[in-house]
């Protein structure tokens, strides 16, 4: 029973790097319809950018806020230049080319910054406490109550904010948002800053427990894929639902289930997938408007 | 005074015109109709007039030209256009919707006033201020896209068929409600409809379109008794 | 597009031609490496098949390329089967996969086929290394490569581009009755407007699986020939990866088009060597800004472009000189419509 607590505890704090991460994706799906396969990539090449600025001798802090505000521009420029482009294209472009992104930002980082692992300064104390047994680091509930502010905030500005309300609107219909005044194209392009700024928040999380290398993200993005389908792809809360879930089925499935054991732990998120596909299209909270995709 | 004036606009959808080349003018405080079949252009003008579909010609809308103008721009101008199907966001609740309206207005308690007003127009909003939108009947929608148009304080208001899917008396109730808009605050409307009868009866002047063109234009009550229009154009 | 006339098109003969003249013209190193450009290149056809032809984006492509090659080394190495003998069965195997695969898909819209196709090649290295029984986990699998026959006058090199290059004509001529049959017609139908063909009749289901079959069946022979000219392969060889430089090659070359599966493959197979010499990561940003430019300006690929639009231009030409001379003959006549 302590096994099984301490792999919830576990799954949960990965669950919150995979739900921050569906955070953005989702982000993204709500504003323009289209799943980015390069948020991971954008989001490695954020977390490089952090590494750099503390090797410089920029407290963590400082550096975190700079790039956090600096990813941001990153999505915008990202939407500018390479998504509005193709904005009226068919999936299969769309999905091409964000794999373009994908591949791009994966080789910038190994441009600037080789192959060789970096470490990531840790952003939580290094104690922990012990529950009955159950051990919790610092670590662990500092993700954890990361998560949950950027919940909360997220959660805030789309409800009580005018600035949320247009985005919500621009999701639901760009052109009925255009009809009230919204200027729908910059709540596309916020909506891309806002969620390469989630990404960051996700890489920044990873970045402790692994070291920085261009390929971090990808087991991320996948388990990030499956989160956001879980949860469904136009709800924000389904994200992060999502990504817990997620995580603890990982980490518990990995345990108990002896035919998929430690190394064949990536087929859980695709069983999920599958699954939810299957059952559920439109996953947990989603709505029906995403099958029709 | 002319409050639009709408002078050889064409627009269309990819390389074909569906407009060629429309004349025609809103009188600042009158109910005009633009009346006409399925697929004469009605549409097509009410998209081009709000910015959502790429036109070419003049457009002076309180004397200002209209073609440097994002379709936000022209929601801030005064214009405000309720389109086919309601134009109200199905998943919001009924006053994030009338929120959503007022986009353009920062005084918030502008806003909140508004409200009030528009609620005590239509009490059945009221009622229902939590609900979710989608969840609302027909009448009540129509009804929401109103207030919704409504509170960003337009000068003139464009209805693509307010009458389409609903039942006689409701539409009925929803061309009192224009007239009274008209009566009491002045307000100008252009009304699109394949109604014709109906909307002859609330409107000062009309426009009929043929294949992207206006073919005939007077005084609604002349159209109204002039049967060789009721014939060839109305098909009552 | 049409098949057929796909198959005439000119930078088909130009790409056939270029193939033929290729052992004279390289030295053998190189015909290895062309010969790799095949594997992938048949590979890349099955992904077109896809892709161009019913609209289905398809993320898996190297695990299916990785299965075909498996199930050679595998027929090999435990049966002692003839190499070149595995490579019906490497399709035919890849093919069942591709159908399982598929199946799902019949329900899947496009993103969420993206999505599924994109886990199942992230997690089949894993699945390599799990069933390390038979596939030699990390080690890999080695397998007898087929040697060039006593009569044969040329070098083991060109004896395994001329298998390569016969693999690629039977998949082109397979391809191309296909794609002018029935299936053919269908699949263009499902891929223009599936709900219309759906109301007319068309068989979605059928169409759809038709297609994976067809194409898994096209991964699985390249998959095979790559083990065959590779003469060993390991989880290394198909990482996620793999399906990404594919669907490059695809996109590169141009998805309708049978010679551009060729070119596209040689793009992906050249310009990694010749650009790690200069930086390793330049391979994968020229890789990033093709495939994103490819489908900003286009998207038709590289046998759309400078050839097929440069001959359509002479032909406009000549069929100007011939209208101009009947309009002259004949005034007014054609301009009196």
């Amino acid at each position: 029973m302590v096994l099984f607590f301490q792999l919830l505890i576990d799954g949960l704090a990965s669950g919150a790097i995979y739900a921050s991460l569906a955070l953005a994706l989702v982000l993204i799906f709500r504003a323009t319809r289209i799943v980015n396969f390069g948020q991971g990539e954008m989001a490695t090449l954020s977390a490089y950018c952090a590494w750099q600025l503390c090797e410089w001798g920029v407290p963590i802090a400082l550096s975190l806020l700079i790039v956090g505000a600096a990813s941001f521009l990153l999505g915008v420029l990202v939407f500018r230049a390479v998504i509005k482009p193709v904005s009226k294209a068919s999936t299969e472009t769309v999905v091409v080319v964000t794999l373009g992104l994908f591949v791009f930002f994966q080789a910038l980082c190994l441009w600037l910054w080789g192959a060789d692992q970096r470490a990531f300064p840790a952003m939580f104390p290094g104690g922990g406490w012990d529950i009955l047994g159950v051990r919790v680091t610092a670590s662990t509930l500092g993700i954890l109550l990361v998560l949950l502010c950027l919940a909360a905030t997220m959660g805030a500005i789309f409800r009580f904010t005018r600035l949320g309300l247009a985005m919500r609107a621009s999701a639901y219909s760009s052109e009925k948002s255009l009809l009230v005044g919204i200027r729908v194209e910059r709540m596309l392009m916020l909506g891309w800053g806002f969620a390469a700024t989630t990404g960051f928040i996700a890489a920044a999380l990873v970045g402790p427990r692994l070291f920085l290398s261009p390929t971090m993200m990808m087991p991320i993005l996948l388990y990030a894929l499956a989160s956001a389908t879980l949860g469904g792809w136009d709800s924000p809360l389904g994200a992060l639902v999502g990504g817990l879930i997620v995580g603890v089925a990982e980490s518990l499935g990995a345990t108990f289930l002896p035919f998929i054991g430690a190394d064949l732990r990536v087929v859980i998120p695709i069983a999920v997938t599958l699954v939810i596909l299957l059952v559920r299209p439109v996953g947990l909270f989603g709505s029906s408007t995403v099958v029709k995709v | 005074m002319n409050i639009l004036t709408v002078r050889d606009l064409s627009a269309g959808y990819g390389a074909t015109d569906v407009l060629h080349k429309v004349n025609f003018t809103v009188e600042q405080g009158t109910i005009v109709a633009l009346l006409g079949a399925n697929g004469a252009g009605k549409t097509t003008i009410l998209r081009a007039l709000s910015g959502l579909l790429p036109s070419r010609g003049v457009v002076e809308f309180g004397g200002t030209d209209l073609r440097q103008c994002s379709p936000a721009r022209r929601v801030e101008l005064g214009l405000a256009h309720i389109p086919q199907g309601r134009g109200t966001f199905g998943d919001f609740s009924v006053e994030e919707n009338l929120a959503a309206g007022a986009f353009t207005i920062r005084d918030k308690k502008q806003i909140a006033e508004d409200m009030e007003r528009w609620y005590s127009v239509f009490p059945r909003l009221a009622e229902r201020r939590r609900q979710q939108a989608g969840s609302l009947s027909g009448g009540e929608q129509q009804m929401l896209a109103l207030a919704r148009a409504l509170m960003s304080r337009p000068k003139l208001l464009m209805c693509d068929e307010p009458s389409l899917g609903l039942a006689p008396a409701i539409t009925e109730q929803i061309f009192e409600i224009f007239k009274s808009l008209n009566d009491e605050h002045g307000m100008t409307l252009l009304i699109v409809e394949q109604n014709a009868d109906l909307t002859l009866q609330f409107a000062h002047t009309a426009y009929v379109m043929e294949a992207g063109d206006i073919t005939v234009s007077g005084l609604a009550s002349e159209l109204l008794s002039n049967e060789a229009v009721q014939q060839s154009y109305l098909g009552v | 597009m049409n098949g057929t006339r796909m198959f005439q098109s000119a930078p088909a003969v130009l790409v056939a031609s270029v193939a033929l003249c290729l052992p004279v013209l390289a030295p053998d190193f190189m015909l290895f490496e062309f010969s790799i450009a095949v594997s992938y290149g048949i590979a890349i056809l099955g992904l077109n098949l896809l892709l161009g032809f019913s609209g289905q984006i398809c993320l898996a492509q190297g695990a299916l390329f990785g299965i075909g090659a498996y199930t050679t080394a595998i027929f090999n190495v435990n049966f002692g089967m003839d190499p070149i003998v595995t490579l019906p069965f490497a399709a035919i195997v890849t093919s069942l996969i591709g159908v399982l695969i598929g199946l799902p898909a019949l329900r899947l819209q496009g993103l969420q086929l993206a999505i599924v196709t994109f886990g199942v090649a992230s997690a089949f290295p894993q699945l390599l290394l799990k069933m390390d029984s038979i596939t030699g986990g990390v080690t890999g699998l080695a397998i007898d490569q087929p040697m060039a026959p006593r009569w044969f006058p040329g070098s083991q090199e060109l004896w395994l581009y001329g298998l390569s290059l016969i693999c690629a004509a039977a998949s082109v001529f397979m391809l191309s009755r296909l794609l002018r049959g029935d299936t053919g017609r269908l699949l263009r139908a499902l891929r223009d407007n599936p709900l219309v063909a759906e109301s007319l009749g068309v068989n979605l289901t059928k169409g759809r699986l038709a297609a994976f079959a067809a194409s898994s069946a096209l991964a699985g022979l390249g998959g095979g020939l790559f083990c065959i000219l590779n003469g060993f392969i390991s989880p290394q060889s198909f990482l996620p990866m793999k399906s990404i430089d594919i669907l490059i090659g695809g996109i590169v070359g141009g998805i309708t088009s049978m010679a551009g599966a060729f070119i596209g493959a040689v793009f992906i197979v050249f310009v990694p060597g010749w650009t790690t010499a200069i930086n390793p990561a330049l391979g994968g940003l020229i890789y990033g800004l093709c495939l994103i430019a490819m489908m900003m300006v286009a998207r038709q690929g590289i046998a759309g472009l400078p050839i097929g639009r440069g001959l359509q231009a002479l032909k406009h030409l000549f069929n100007k000189k011939g209208l101009s001379r009947v309009s002259g003959a004949v005034p007014g006549q054609l301009g009196g419509e």
